[in-house]
């Protein structure tokens, strides 16, 4: 059985075709009551055909054969349409998968930190040929995925709903077995939040995406086991994404007196005495009982109070400080300080009164005014002026009118939209609102990326609980004004996030851009005018109509209003999720808020707005954050990915791996991006393996410019500029490797691994060679067989004295971590793994990473600031 | 003008059209010529293939628009022929060729140095028809007969079913088309062109100058043939016999006097004799002639510097492109240029110098005569190779006939592959990457595998050919064909198909013959019917930059 038969056999779709492998799996027949029920649920408009085909996945975890032909009896989805729609995008399957998947991040910052070393770690440690995905076991499916937003933790792998950050391929076995070890545990289930009387005051838990991939999720859970137990009178509240991400999981104790405290890096077995320290139980019995639990974890030596000194953090404390210093936050505004959910929170401190005013007491013209003088343009990378935008929608004829939040943030290392609408639900549909109001729609649509669970959960959420509140509805805030919203999840497409792209997804079809003129304000979702607008746009307009366009206005450039959230990460110190003031330099970002290089290493370039965009060279690192400005060095604004690369990075590998992305991401309509992207990548491939000839540079560079100006869709005329952008600014490196040489030591065709005379005979890299490459000599000098070597890196790691170096063009391009002086204080780098140097003892050397030693305390009511 | 109307500039010139109307159109009513793959009038715009790439310039913004789908605005100036468009739609051909797996033209056609389009003879005569068999013979090689008995057959080397199991007789089936052409009543003779007024002077009667003169006598000049030997023939004279490898003699005769029939005058005995004797000299003939042609076969360079041409350390020199040497009037082919070489390659430099001195008599000056393009995708690996036998009406091996008639003929003929395009002389791709001269092989990327697909009503489907224009898409969803085409997968790896477990006939249904007019290159096509080759394929080999992958 054949999902599509006869016609070709390029690539196939097989669908409820076993694999050998697969055997025991999903050969019970398909009950086809379910496909029924669903129908029932999701409708049968063509429109539908998305949520239908996501439904029947949840079910099924593949899209049975049986279950399409079903879904084209009962609605009024064509075959075409249907069988097109499934294979556009990237979320669905026509396989049955193994019990677990493995998603493993290929955003920029895995890439950086050695993504690929992992997929490989993961194959080889589950036995998968070339081609497979799925162990023999059907235990696991291995799924390549473009971003897990966890930018600051890579490299990371999400195992079903699990997130396991900072690997390296050594770990991969204890990773797995660790998850399996948990599975067999059972999971626990999350409990509500426990009532009762909270006087004592409150612990705010980080419950980001990142920080619950660090585990909060787990913490939060340990703070209300415990204080039930304890009967501690205090709440423990969730909050959203604080930034700072290198410093996850976060938790900050507000006790009703005295000062607030922060701690970084919290870990369960934390928990109870963060708790012990602060609050005191009320209750004699519990006090009692509490008391013996103490008593009794003492013995067993769980608590160590003394070691909880170093993880609290404090504004004041230098790095800290810098982190947060330069900050300014607007669509990030009370970061870490309210519950994403709490629409009584929200509404304290000042929530919906902007939307109160634009509906009850402005007209439509004066919003747009508003919204004109404060000089607003798109976040989402073109930055269009967005008073411009509503005003065509609404002079353009046509009922009804939509407003749609384009939540599908795509670019493998930008995370900005997902922690909005995680962490800010209320202030993103405020923003919407107000602009129904303006541009007069009664309607409006999330389209949020179905790779954001959490971000889908809290929106839907919040736009029931606003529905609730008579926020929306028919009576918005008790006036004639009507506005609804709905939600629509994103299948795995990135070029959904191009507009056109996005509304005929919306309307269930394969996400493919077509031509523009004419603009979705004129003719968009349904051929209506519809307004599109990226979250951040969304999220900062609500504060413009509060603060009045003047403030707004007073920050950034001439040209570029306001501030611009930016999620910082790679080769620097500390990463995470900022907002700072338009006009601020690139420098600044860097040095300041990121804490500048990892020790030792170098920093030679920034990738500023994703595959989009381009890599900026350090000599112009004095360039502002403004969209002309960055637009003239070759990058663009984007959406707002900055990936810091330092020596240690290939820049012809970045150049590749981004357009690797976008090759993938090509919807597949326009000649020069379908083929053209795959032949530019091609070209790189030959070059990172060695084998680029004279003239490679020369058909690269005329192909990439033809690509971006001949393009239909932004994704195509934008997909060159990573290459164009190395191309000149790092042209020597492109030359080196037609030469046979990678000045990095990145590209592995290129590289070789090689013992140099100081090693110590300590066997640790022959023990720990996943292939057997290294033959063990106890107390002699080791070698490396080159044959047999699949540069995985971990020799290099793991050798106590560095004597394991990366040779490429006959000199030495990388030496190992250990052979530089110790470095401690910098999270992720490889430069960071723990222990001095080791002289003679054949020990394994622990790769995890050290923790920060900052100490101080915190007033909440620093509120500016992130915590 | 109204509000209804824009005043838009293309290449300079002004035109008002509606609103709504599209670049393209208003090119079109201009006259433009702007090449268009994915565009079919009365669809809406697929905006895919980009070959009809403009530039236009809008409200001080320059961009390069597909003219297909870019509605006009007033004021709009759009530049469509120049070398900055011209590049983008280069590259666009370019990519799409990089990733079209086909052959234009056959192996056996590659193979060939007379270029005969082998498939179409094999064709006219799997169905009987034996007089357009002979016409397109004689289009290439004017003795086929003659030929048959001394070609060393490189077509047959170069035929696909030679990896198979034995290659189609590919010359004893020449041989029989000719040989019953010259025992019928009215042998086959070509139309003349009027008569030009102008004189050509042929030196050497054989193989090279009797094509030669056949096919300038057939453009309309005046032809006469000088010769040494009293009978016309050449080196041909020297091959005759009954043996195998050998010319019958009446064969030879015949398809000879069939060329002098044509008018074609021969002065036999008189051979070129040096400045310095009396007799025919080549002053005299560049005098008297308006075009001479040397096909004397190998001569020493001391000869023809005593007839006043010039030569370098190769001997003659001659300009390989035009045949022209050293002075303009003057041109020479076969064995004198190329030193002792094949009848076959005797036979084609005649029908090639033939072309270009037609064209220095016509315009003034000698023009290179190029191959006309053709991509071609080379060796096939045997998986691939079945899939063509399956496709191709018969299979299995022949063995050769003991006497060759008609049914043997079609038989033996109906073991062809049909390596060449269906929709050769209607292919846009093709014709556009001609017009811009584009290089297939710019990007070196691999070749994707080879694949075909028949279906019991004949339609064909070759998705190595397919661009994804979208166009059968867009007619099987306008006509809410039950089933319909979709697009399958995403970015490169996109192709046609068809939904569920069902075959592309039940998906195109009565759209078929809609779908298979519409599609610009052969990726759709009906297995009979293959549109008659219109275009002369003969000519100088100069493929360096064409030979494919």
């Amino acid at each position: 059985m054949s999902l599509i038969r006869g016609i070709s056999d390029r690539q196939s779709f097989p669908v409820g075709e076993m694999t050998a492998n697969a055997v025991d799996r999903g050969t019970a027949t398909v009950d086809l009551n379910i496909v029924d029920e669903i129908v029932e649920r999701c409708g049968r408009k063509p429109e539908a055909a998305i949520p239908i085909l996501q439904a029947i996945q949840a079910h099924f975890r593949y899209l049975p054969q049986e279950a399409l032909e079903r879904v084209c009896q009962l609605t009024e989805i064509r075959p075409s349409q249907l069988i097109g729609v499934a294979t556009f995008y990237g979320q669905f399957r026509f396989r049955p998968v193994g019990r677990h998947i493995i998603h493993v991040c290929h955003g920029t910052a895995c890439h950086v930190k050695g993504a690929e070393r992992i997929q490989e770690a993961l194959e080889r440690h589950l036995g998968l040929r070339p081609g497979e995905d799925t162990d023999p076991e059907g235990l696991f499916t291995v799924e390549k995925v473009a971003c897990l937003g966890c930018c600051t933790l890579a490299p990371v792998i999400q195992i079903d709903r699990s997130t396991y950050g900072r690997l390296t391929p050594a770990k991969i076995p204890r990773v797995l077995a660790d998850f399996l070890h948990a599975q067999s545990n059972g999971s626990h289930p999350s409990r509500g939040p426990s009532a009762g009387d909270f006087e004592e005051g409150e612990v705010r838990v980080g419950l980001g995406s990142c920080c619950q991939a660090q585990g909060s999720a787990e913490v939060y859970r340990r703070f209300e086991e415990l204080v039930t137990l304890a009967a501690v009178p205090i709440s423990i509240k969730r909050v959203g994404c604080v930034g700072m991400c290198h410093q996850t999981p976060l938790v900050e104790v507000v006790p009703r007196r005295g000062k607030s405290q922060v701690y970084a890096k919290v870990e369960p077995d934390d928990v109870p005495a963060i708790v012990h320290r602060h609050f005191r139980p009320r209750k004699l019995w519990s006090r009692l009982r509490y008391g013996l639990n103490r008593w009794l974890d003492h013995l067993l030596g769980d608590i160590d109070e003394d070691a909880l000194e170093p993880q609290s953090l404090d504004v004041r404390d230098p790095p800290v400080c810098a982190f947060l210093g330069r900050q300014l936050r607007i669509a990030t505004e009370l970061a870490g300080e309210i519950d994403p959910l709490s629409l009584d929170e929200y509404l304290a401190h000042g929530g919906f009164k902007a939307a109160e005013r634009a509906v009850k007491e402005w007209s439509a013209e004066q919003i747009i005014e508003e919204v004109k003088r404060s000089g607003l343009r798109g976040r989402g990378g073109a930055g269009f002026p967005t008073a411009e935008k509503w005003t065509v929608v609404r002079k353009a004829t046509g009922e009804p009118k939509y407003v749609t939040c384009n939540g599908d943030e795509g670019d493998p290392g930008a995370f900005m939209d997902r922690m909005i609408l995680e962490s800010f639900p209320y202030r993103v549909i405020e923003g919407m609102l107000i602009a129904a109001k303006a541009v007069g729609a009664h309607e409006g649509i999330f389209y949020i990326r179905a790779e954001y669970p959490l971000a889908v959960e809290r929106v839907r959420a919040a736009i029931h609980i606003c529905e609730e509140r008579g926020i929306l509805g028919d009576r918005v805030l008790g006036t004639d004004f009507r506005f609804h919203l709905r939600v629509n999840e994103g299948a795995g497409a990135f070029v959904c996030g191009e507009e056109t792209a996005l509304i005929a997804s919306m309307e269930g079809r394969r996400g493919m851009p077509r031509l523009r003129p004419p603009y979705p304000a004129e003719f968009g979702f349904g051929g209506r005018p519809t307004l599109v607008n990226n979250v951040e746009t969304f999220a900062l307009v609500p504060w413009i109509i509060r603060h009045g366009a003047e403030r707004f206005a007073r920050l950034g450039t001439a040209t570029s209003k306001g501030t611009k959230v930016f999620a910082l990460a790679g080769k620097i110190r500390r990463g995470g999720l900022i907002e700072v003031p338009m006009g601020i330099t690139l420098r600044e970002i860097i040095e300041e808020i990121g804490g500048g290089a990892l020790p030792g290493r170098r920093i030679k370039a920034v990738q500023v707005g994703g595959p989009s965009g381009g890599c900026v060279s350090e000599a112009l690192f004095d360039t502002p954050v403004d969209y002309e400005a960055l637009t003239a060095t070759g990058a663009i604004m984007g959406s707002g990915g900055l990936i810091v690369l330092d020596n240690t990075d290939c820049m012809v590998d970045i150049a590749r791996y981004f357009l690797r992305f976008t090759q993938d991401q090509s919807c597949g309509k326009c000649t020069l991006c379908r083929i053209g992207t795959r032949r530019m990548l091609e070209i790189l491939e030959r070059i990172c393996n060695g084998e680029g000839r004279a003239g490679d540079l020369e058909v690269l560079e005329d192909l990439a410019r033809t690509v971006s100006a001949g393009s239909l869709c932004g994704l195509g005329k934008t997909a060159p500029n990573p290459v164009l952008t190395t191309l000149r600014y790092f042209r020597e490196e492109y030359e080196a490797h037609l030469r046979g040489e990678c000045p990095a030591g990145k590209c592995s065709p290129l590289i070789r691994y090689v013992i140099a005379d100081q090693c110590i005979g300590c066997t640790l890299c022959a023990q720990n060679c996943p292939v057997g490459a290294i033959p063990l000599r106890p107390y002699r000098r080791h070698a490396v067989d080159d044959a047999k070597c699949t540069r995985c890196d971990t020799c290099r790691l793991v050798c106590p004295i560095g004597a394991v170096v990366v040779e490429s063009g006959g000199r030495v391009v990388a030496y190992g971590p250990m052979a530089q002086t110790n470095s401690t204080t910098s999270p992720g780098g490889p430069t960071s793994a723990s222990g001095g140097t080791c002289a003679t003892l054949p020990q394994f050397v622990p790769l995890s990473e050290g923790r920060s030693g900052i100490v101080a305390t915190a007033t909440s009511q620093n509120s500016g600031r992130a915590l | 003008m109204n509000e209804a109307h824009c005043r838009v500039s293309i290449d300079g010139r002004i035109i008002e059209v509606p609103r709504g109307t599209t670049v393209l159109q208003a090119a079109r009513q201009l006259g433009l010529d702007i090449p268009t793959l994915c565009y079919l009038e009365g669809l809406k715009p697929q905006t895919s293939c980009l070959v009809c790439t403009v530039k236009v310039i809008e409200n001080g913004r320059a961009r390069m628009m597909p003219a297909c789908g870019t509605p006009v605005s007033d004021g709009m100036v759009v530049e469509s022929e120049t070398a900055e468009v011209a590049h983008v739609r280069r590259r666009a051909l370019e990519l799409i060729l990089s990733d079209h797996v086909g052959d234009c033209f056959a192996p056996c056609h590659y193979a060939c140095p007379a270029r005969m389009d082998i498939p179409t003879v094999l064709r006219h005569i799997q169905v009987g028809q034996l007089s357009e068999a002979i016409a397109t013979i004689k289009r290439a090689v004017a003795i086929p007969a003659t030929l048959s008995y001394v070609c060393p057959r490189p077509c047959e080397k170069g035929c696909r079913r030679h990896y198979l199991d034995e290659p189609v007789m590919i010359c004893q089936l020449s041989r029989f088309v000719a040989e019953k052409d010259l025992t019928s009543d009215a042998p086959y003779s070509p139309p003349c062109q009027p008569n030009s007024g102008r004189a050509v002077a042929v030196v050497g009667a054989g193989p090279t100058g009797l094509s030669a003169a056949f096919y300038l006598r057939q453009a309309g000049h005046q032809v006469t043939i000088f010769d040494s030997a009293p009978q016309p023939g050449g080196r041909l004279r020297q091959m005759i016999g009954e043996d195998a490898g050998r010319v019958p003699i009446d064969i030879l005769d015949a398809e000879i006097a069939l060329i002098l029939r044509s008018g074609v005058e021969y002065r036999g005995e008189t051979p070129l004799v040096t400045s310095e004797q009396s007799g025919l000299t080549l002053t005299l003939l560049t005098r008297q002639f308006d075009a001479v042609l040397l096909a004397f076969g190998e001569q020493s360079q001391g000869f023809y510097r005593a007839i006043g041409l010039a030569c370098d350390n190769r001997g003659l020199v001659v300009d390989r492109g035009t045949f022209q040497t050293s002075l303009p009037q003057v041109f020479a082919a076969g064995s004198a240029i190329r030193g002792r070489v094949s009848v076959a390659r005797s036979c084609a430099d005649g029908k090639s110098v033939a072309e270009c001195i037609d064209a220095f008599l016509r315009e003034g000056h000698p023009r290179n005569v190029t191959e006309p393009f053709g991509v071609r995708m080379g060796r096939l690996e045997k998986e691939e190779l079945d899939r063509l036998a399956q496709v191709a009406a018969r299979s299995g091996k022949e063995t050769p006939p003991q006497e060759w008639d008609i049914e043997t003929a079609r038989e033996q003929a109906g073991r062809c592959l049909h390596c060449d395009c269906r929709a050769l002389p209607v292919c846009r791709l093709r014709q556009y990457a001609e017009r811009y001269g584009v290089d297939p092989n710019r990007y070196r990327a691999q070749r994707a595998r080879f694949e075909i697909v028949s279906q019991p009503s004949g339609v064909i489907f070759e998705p190595g050919k397919c661009i994804l224009c979208g166009i059968c898409v867009e007619l099987t969803e306008s006509a809410r064909a039950p089933l319909g085409l979709t697009f399958i997968g995403r970015g490169f790896d996109v192709r046609i198909g068809v939904p569920f477990d069902k075959s592309l006939e039940e998906a195109l249904g009565e759209l078929a013959a809609q779908c298979v007019a519409a599609c610009p290159t052969g990726a759709l096509s009906f297995r009979e019917g293959k549109p008659q080759l219109t275009l002369p394929i003969l000519r100088v080999q100069n493929l360096s930059s064409q030979t494919s992958r």
